[in-house]
């Protein structure tokens, strides 16, 4: 057995299939996630996106192989597509991001430690006022940023963001993007995320992956996004930009 | 214990205690309050928030069953607890294992197992009303202090001390994962772990409260006392002291309807965490308008 070289990608994915109820949900996927980029999978809806994140975080039972060469820490960040909150459900914000981050169990209370790192994290996503709110009452833009707050602790060597901006409004979006920029200067972070917006897999993607159950194109953003065929699989423009 | 039960029945006398105390089995079944409370209260929030109602449910069903085949096994009447403790697990852990590898929703396939106990648990039930009276079964499926032994009260509480120990353990991995599977994934917990470790706790205490709170309303006080809670608590400390805090005057409750009204402990003790659960309800809206 070698070890992983830094030229090593971080994830390598070999011959990937996800059978559900007899379909095939992915067939045949292999790709390599390079260290410290940007990586966007896009496709339509039902292309297997979400599936092959669920993959890569051991969720779902698949054929094949996934191989993660660490380096660093470890750790994986994850930013769900869908976070549903019962409406009554009394946990607050402090309680959430404490889970993680301190061994006495929150329902003894939290630790002054615990305590000093949710207000960190909360100020990072720039909600320092929302620690003692229920979960159940944030807004779908401040719960996405709640995610990504608990995502960003410990520094992930793999953040995996499912479809992070869809439903948010233009500025919790912008937010979003900046920050994500953000991460990937820090050289630390590799970013594998979904997207259906084109305009913004232009602004952030180093390298694209086009998934229709199986890959269509991979290479870099300007690359797959010009060549002849892929565009049309994909949605012609994003909501927003379509207001515009 | 005999010592300890004439010392408190002095003091109920002496009117320093209710006159209740003065009975041995009134005060082995405040005690039982006593540790039921924290045990079922303490795992109820976890119950509403992992959506296991249901199983709860079924599982009081087929601790049922399960008491059918330990009588029929020859177990004592006053204490069948092989039947129900082997029924009961393994009735959890085909549950669990069918709900993680099926594709069918998971009330679904729970109402199968609900279905299957409760009919195995009828068809035995006729075999074991051959070689008892049926109204000594009668106490397992509404629940009645007049049974509750002291080896009861001892075994309760070392079940609760054992639970309250391994939920402390586990207990953040537990909430987020009820949370958001796929979030406690991300952060290295072992799903399927969690899944079985909390069926466990859970039939093994809902087990050891059968002979007081009854079979078929066992599942009532796993559920109610955090529903009732939810409409008052802010924070996660607050739910899961409300949530025991209401176990215990709905069990404390139950015992004074018992007691006064001459019915069985199980549907009191049900029908006070159900006013509660309504008071606190009104409560909610009453501050929503305020």
């Amino acid at each position: 057995m070698t070890e992983a070289t830094a030229d090593d990608p971080l994830v390598g994915i070999e011959h990937l299939a996800v059978i559900r109820n007899r379909e095939a949900i992915l067939d045949n996927v292999s790709l390599q996630i390079a260290r410290h980029q940007l990586h966007v999978l896009v496709g339509p809806n039902g292309a297997g996106k979400s599936t092959l994140l669920s993959a890569i975080l051991g969720l779902i039972p698949f054929s094949g192989r996934i191989l993660l060469n660490w380096q660093a820490s470890g750790a994986i960040g994850y930013v769900p597509q869908t976070f549903v909150v019962d409406a009554t459900l009394p946990v607050t914000v402090e309680d959430f991001l404490a889970l993680t981050r301190q061994r006495r169990p929150i329902c003894l209370g939290l630790t002054r430690g615990a305590r000093q790192t949710v207000h960190r994290l909360l100020e990072r996503v720039a909600l320092p006022e929302i620690a003692r709110r229920p979960l159940a009452v944030l807004s779908g833009g401040e719960l996405r940023r709640v995610l990504l707050a608990h995502a960003l602790d410990p520094e992930p060597e793999l953040l995996l963001l499912d479809e992070p901006t869809a439903g948010l409004d233009e500025g919790s979006a912008a937010w979003l993007e900046d920050t994500l920029k953000v991460i990937r200067q820090s050289g630390r972070t590799t970013v594998v995320m979904a997207s259906h917006d084109l305009e913004q897999v232009r602004r952030l993607a180093d390298r694209v992956t086009v998934l229709d159950r199986r890959v269509v194109a991979q290479g870099s953003t300007d690359t797959v996004l010009t060549k002849t065929g892929v565009l049309d699989l994909l949605p012609s423009q994003s909501p927003r930009a379509a207001l515009r | 214990m005999t010592t300890f039960y004439n010392w408190v029945g002095e003091l109920a006398r002496a009117g320093t205690l209710p006159s209740d105390f003065q009975y041995p089995f009134l005060i082995r079944g405040f005690f039982c309050v006593l540790v039921l409370a924290p045990m079922l209260g303490g795992l109820s929030h976890l119950v509403v928030t992992r959506r296991m109602a249901f199983f709860s449910a079924a599982l009081g069903q087929a601790a049922l069953t399960g008491v059918a085949i330990g009588l029929l096994l020859g177990e004592p009447l006053n204490a069948p607890y092989g039947g129900m403790f082997g029924f009961c697990l393994l009735a959890t852990l085909g549950m669990v294992f069918v709900k993680r590898h099926a594709t069918l929703p998971p009330d679904t396939l729970i109402g199968v197992f609900h279905a299957l106990t409760l009919g195995l648990g009828l068809c035995l039930l006729v075999a074991v009303t051959r070689q008892f009276n049926v109204h000594q079964v009668e106490s397992v499926l509404f629940g009645s202090l007049l049974t509750v032994t002291d080896g009861d009260l001892a075994l309760l509480l070392v079940v609760g001390v054992i639970v309250f120990a391994l939920l402390i353990w586990q207990y953040n991995r537990l909430l987020l994962d009820s949370l958001s599977p796929p979030l406690s994934a991300a952060s290295g917990s072992d799903s399927a772990f969690l899944e079985y470790f909390f069926a466990l706790l859970l039939t093994v205490s809902i087990v050891v409260s059968l002979k007081i709170i009854g079979a078929l309303l066992v599942e009532a006080l796993v559920v109610v006392p955090a529903a009732a809670a939810r409409n008052l608590a802010v924070g996660t400390r607050n739910y899961l002291v409300w949530s025991v805090v209401i176990a215990f005057l709905a069990g404390a409750g139950g015992l004074v309807i018992s007691t006064r009204l001459l019915v069985p402990t199980g549907g009191a003790v049900v029908l006070a965490v159900s006013a509660i659960f309504f008071v606190t309800l009104a409560f909610r809206r009453l501050g929503r308008q305020g």
